[in-house]
């Protein structure tokens, strides 16, 4: 499918909270304290959020952020993505260590969708998108891709 | 044949492309390196839907909610095919801006007996300026080892409503 370049975002994230395990899987709450994203149409700083990953009993980690994001002119938007990340044990148990790894070797997708009420960025409410992930050890990094 | 803007915007992302890393990625010397792949998909299944005379429940705090019996359906694709079972539904809610928000969940089973729960979400817009955008995000949970690789996979989905129903061409986001 077609698609273009959105805006590159980067979070930075808090301690995560650790709930343990529950009957959907292990359950880890990360706080997301800040960020910021750059692109042709989207730049600005993230406001704040969370991810509420779930770690299945099939070792993949599912994905449910939701941050506010401020563009660089002051307009505020809601994003929230649900997403998937999984990939060889090395590899995962690599990224757990905060190590740099080539996000090539493992799977971490997403599919952000947007709200905003502000009329410049309402094309943001019309459009589905989907994101590739890189945990990088400063925070995961997510190239967004709108779906044309 | 109309100009369409979403056209343009193929072209000038096809244009891109090559600007875009698609080779394996290289770590970054520097966090600060920005390296990017382009997003990449690959087919899935096409799928067509039956569907019975809608239930029109009219306006709601949410829009305007009309929610689509599906009696049946094929997928077609290389790696799974098969039928789509009577039971499910897309509850569908036109927005206050005019755009179309899709909720579907149906049954899928293989044509070697393995049954597969599907859902999506998804939003059409008719009067999108580069013409109709009818997308979906599809999802898909099974059981069966030899399907296991669904649990595993986001997908993107193109619909289309064509004389005998709704046909949606999903594809991989590998």
């Amino acid at each position: 499918m077609d698609s273009r370049l959105l805006t590159t975002l980067s979070v930075t994230l808090g301690p995560p909270q650790k709930l343990g395990q529950g009957p959907l899987g292990t359950r880890v709450i990360v706080p997301i304290t800040g960020g910021h994203f750059e692109g042709p149409r989207l730049s600005g700083r993230v406001v704040g959020g969370g991810d509420w990953t779930l770690l299945r009993a099939d070792g993949v980690l599912e994905l449910d952020l939701r941050v506010t994001l401020e563009t660089d002119d002051g307009a505020l938007i809601h994003m929230a993505s649900f997403g998937l990340r999984h990939g060889p044990p090395d590899v995962i148990a690599a990224l757990g260590r905060g190590e740099t790894v080539d996000p090539a070797t493992y799977y971490f997708r997403t599919t952000p969708r947007f709200d905003t009420g502000h009329e410049k960025y309402g094309f943001l409410n019309r459009l589905l998108a989907v994101a590739i992930g890189d945990r990088r050890k400063e925070g995961p990094v997510y190239s967004i891709y709108e779906l044309l | 044949m109309e100009a369409r803007r979403r056209d343009v915007l193929k072209l000038t992302a096809i244009a891109a492309l090559p600007a875009c890393a698609r080779s394996p990625l290289v770590v970054p010397d520097s966090p600060n390196v920005k390296k990017e792949i382009a997003m990449q998909t690959r087919p899935l299944m096409t799928l067509r839907l039956d569907t019975a005379p809608t239930q029109n429940l009219g306006s709601g705090p949410h829009g305007n909610r009309v929610t689509f019996p599906i009696t049946g359906g094929t997928f077609e694709g290389e790696r799974l095919h098969g039928k789509v079972m009577p039971g499910g539904f897309d509850w569908t809610t036109t927005r206050a801006d005019g755009v179309l928000e899709l909720d579907l969940r149906i049954t899928l089973e293989t044509d070697d007996g393995a049954l597969i729960q599907m859902t999506f979400s998804g939003i059409r817009d008719d009067k999108a300026e580069g013409g109709p955008y009818f997308r979906t995000l599809p999802r898909f949970e099974t059981a069966a080892p030899k399907y296991a690789f669904l649990n595993r996979l986001l997908a993107v989905g193109r619909g289309e409503i064509r004389a005998d129903g709704p046909v949606h061409i999903l594809e991989e986001v590998v």
